[in-house]
């Protein structure tokens, strides 16, 4: 399985003179499930897009199973890391949705059997089952977005990195990308995702990394990244823990509760003022 | 897996920060004089040349005004090696085709260069391709140097301040907008396509095999997406009468509008003298 490293990797875009990474360190271990946050231009895309060779570093290096990633090209990494772009609408350009979700998967050679199970897989993973036929078009974005995860999935990459996967999912679609998350796990490839939904990242992921301006500014578990010592570091950079862990931390009981501890904890309160 | 907490101080984080910074559409000025020139001015140069190129004909003609409206200008922007990169795949499957089309099959070619089966290029059928392909690059060569060396959105609002009504400014924005957003959408794609396994490094025929299947797609995109923007402008008052508020626009000086008005009046005695026959 694939091991994800970079070392020291800093990017600056030519054009406008940003430093979008600053020095990144870090190792992704082969079955983490790992959420990456910050604010908007903290360079996530920018990190992603380094783990497939779509950006090379200004210096520094990637390392993709241990091989340093300039010397593959993008076709050949992508047979490691599967990348879902942030918006759809610049990824999707098939026809149908069968043949936007065969592409990946023929590219790396798959055929017959392989190709077909692979395909009806994902398309179940995603809700789409029933649509091979429909022009993406006709999808709807919600759906286009999750075609584009289809896409991806069906490819059965070690590594799925996916850039905003849960942005304008109603809660169904959630659950889906949710779900989406737990089987690659399960079947112990590694999944990283960016997201700004800090419940959904607090309930899904065994690691968050949080980016201020380029540099990793905190790495850890969601009940170590979300806990209270934490807190300042993640609001420097204008992040809020999720109301969870703040009444979790309140009521001792960390800050990664689940609801239902909560609630019986709140219920048990309630109980006993009505009593006094 | 046990992983402790890695937090860095952010005290320790230098505060330039990577930012957008100031949108670059207002007031930035261009990094050559001919950046600078009125987009008017470029356009009119791009339009002009590449009428004057039909109009002109044969070979001479066209080259030398190749040379001049466009290498030069290109040059002295800085933009030439793009230039020459970008109106070559431009005009690339046009002037290919129209090349081959007529060096193998031009009526009345009796001087056969070289047989192949059944058909034979001859050297009338060269010469009048050698003559189109001289118009075609003139055209995009003159395009491309509009697009290299101006932002859509200065001629546009450029043009409102002359008193070009709103609506007429957007059907021209959208229409000279939709080539950038065309080229920037495939790129997008191609790059998705790239992630996805497809080879594209390397030769050209894997790039071409990759472009062939998006452009329907892109070019539905682009439609789509000046018909939700029109809509969003809409919806935010576009229509509503009355002179709207600019907050810049693009230099002009009586030097550019003299420029301008020579050009025109060059292709006009160009035209006038072509079709009275003066000169051949
Ligand atoms: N193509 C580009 N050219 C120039 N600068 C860019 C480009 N793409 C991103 N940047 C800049 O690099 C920085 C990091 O951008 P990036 O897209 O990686 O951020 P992000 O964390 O993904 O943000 P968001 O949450 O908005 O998606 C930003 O300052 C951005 O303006
Ligand atoms: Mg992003």
């Amino acid at each position: 399985m694939t091991e994800l490293r970079a070392s020291d990797l800093v990017h600056v875009y030519p054009a406008a003179g940003v430093r979008a990474l600053d020095g990144i360190d870090l190792l992704i271990e082969a079955g983490e499930t790992v959420a990456l946050i910050g604010q908007n231009g903290s360079g996530k895309t920018t990190l992603a897009r380094h783990l497939n060779g779509l950006l090379r570093p200004s210096s520094g290096r990637v390392l993709v199973d241990g091989r340093d990633a300039a010397e593959l090209t993008v076709a050949q990494l992508a047979a490691q890391v599967g990348l879902v772009f942030q918006d759809p609408d610049r990824q999707v350009f098939a026809g149908s949705v069968l043949a936007e979700v065969e592409f990946g998967p023929r590219n790396l050679g798959r055929s017959g059997d392989e190709l077909r199970g692979a395909v009806r897989e994902s398309l179940a993973a995603c809700g789409l089952e029933g649509e091979e036929r429909t022009n993406p078009y006709d999808l709807g974005q919600s759906r286009r977005k999750l075609l584009a995860l289809a896409s991806v999935l069906a490819m059965r990459t070690p590594v799925v990195v996916l850039d905003e996967p849960t942005t304008g999912q109603d809660p169904r679609g959630v659950e889906r990308v949710r779900a989406a998350i737990a089987d690659i796990a399960s079947k112990g490839r590694t999944v990283l995702a960016i997201s700004h939904d800090m419940r959904f990242v607090a309930e899904t992921f065994s690691r968050v990394i949080v980016l201020r301006s380029g540099r990793i500014i905190l790495d850890g578990s969601p009940s170590e990244v979300f806990g209270a010592a934490a807190w300042d570091a993640l609001r420097s950079t204008y992040l809020e823990p999720p109301l969870s862990a703040r009444i979790g931390d309140r009521l001792g009981q960390g800050s990664t509760p689940t609801d239902a501890s909560l609630i019986a904890r709140l219920s048990g309160d309630e109980a006993q003022e009505q009593k006094a | 897996m046990a992983r402790s907490l890695r937090l860095t101080d952010p005290a320790r984080i230098p505060a330039n920060s990577p930012g957008r910074g100031i949108p670059d559409v207002i007031g930035r000025p261009g990094p050559s004089p001919f950046h600078r020139l009125n987009p008017l001015t470029k356009a009119t140069l791009a339009t002009t040349t590449a009428v004057a190129a039909v109009v002109l004909g044969g070979l001479v003609g066209p080259s030398i005004l190749v040379g001049a409206a466009v290498i030069v200008p290109a040059a002295m922007a800085g933009v030439l090696r793009r230039l020459l990169v970008m109106a070559a795949i431009l005009a690339l499957p046009i002037a290919l085709s129209a090349f081959l089309i007529n060096l193998f099959f031009f009526p009345g070619g009796e001087t056969v260069l070289l047989r192949i089966g059944p058909v034979a290029a001859t050297a009338e059928g060269l010469g009048f391709a050698m003559e189109i392909l001289a118009r075609i690059l003139a055209i995009s060569g003159a395009i491309t140097l509009f697009y290299l060396t101006t932002r859509p959105a200065d001629l546009v609002v450029d043009l409102e301040r002359r008193g070009v009504s709103p609506r007429a400014a957007f059907v021209i924005n959208a229409s000279v907008q939709t080539v950038p957003a065309m080229v920037e959408r495939a790129g997008q794609i191609t790059a998705a396509q790239r992630a996805r396994g497809l080879d594209t490094e390397g030769s050209i025929w894997r790039r071409v095999r990759g472009i062939v299947p998006i452009v329907g797609p892109v070019i539905l995109g682009s439609i789509a997406e000046v018909e939700e923007r029109t809509m969003a402008l809409e919806a935010r008052g576009f229509s509503r009468p009355g002179r709207r508020t600019l907050l810049w626009s693009p230099g002009d000086s009586s030097r550019e509008a003299v420029l301008r008005w020579a050009m025109v009046l060059a292709l006009a005695a160009l035209i006038v003298g072509r079709m009275s026959g003066a000169w051949q």
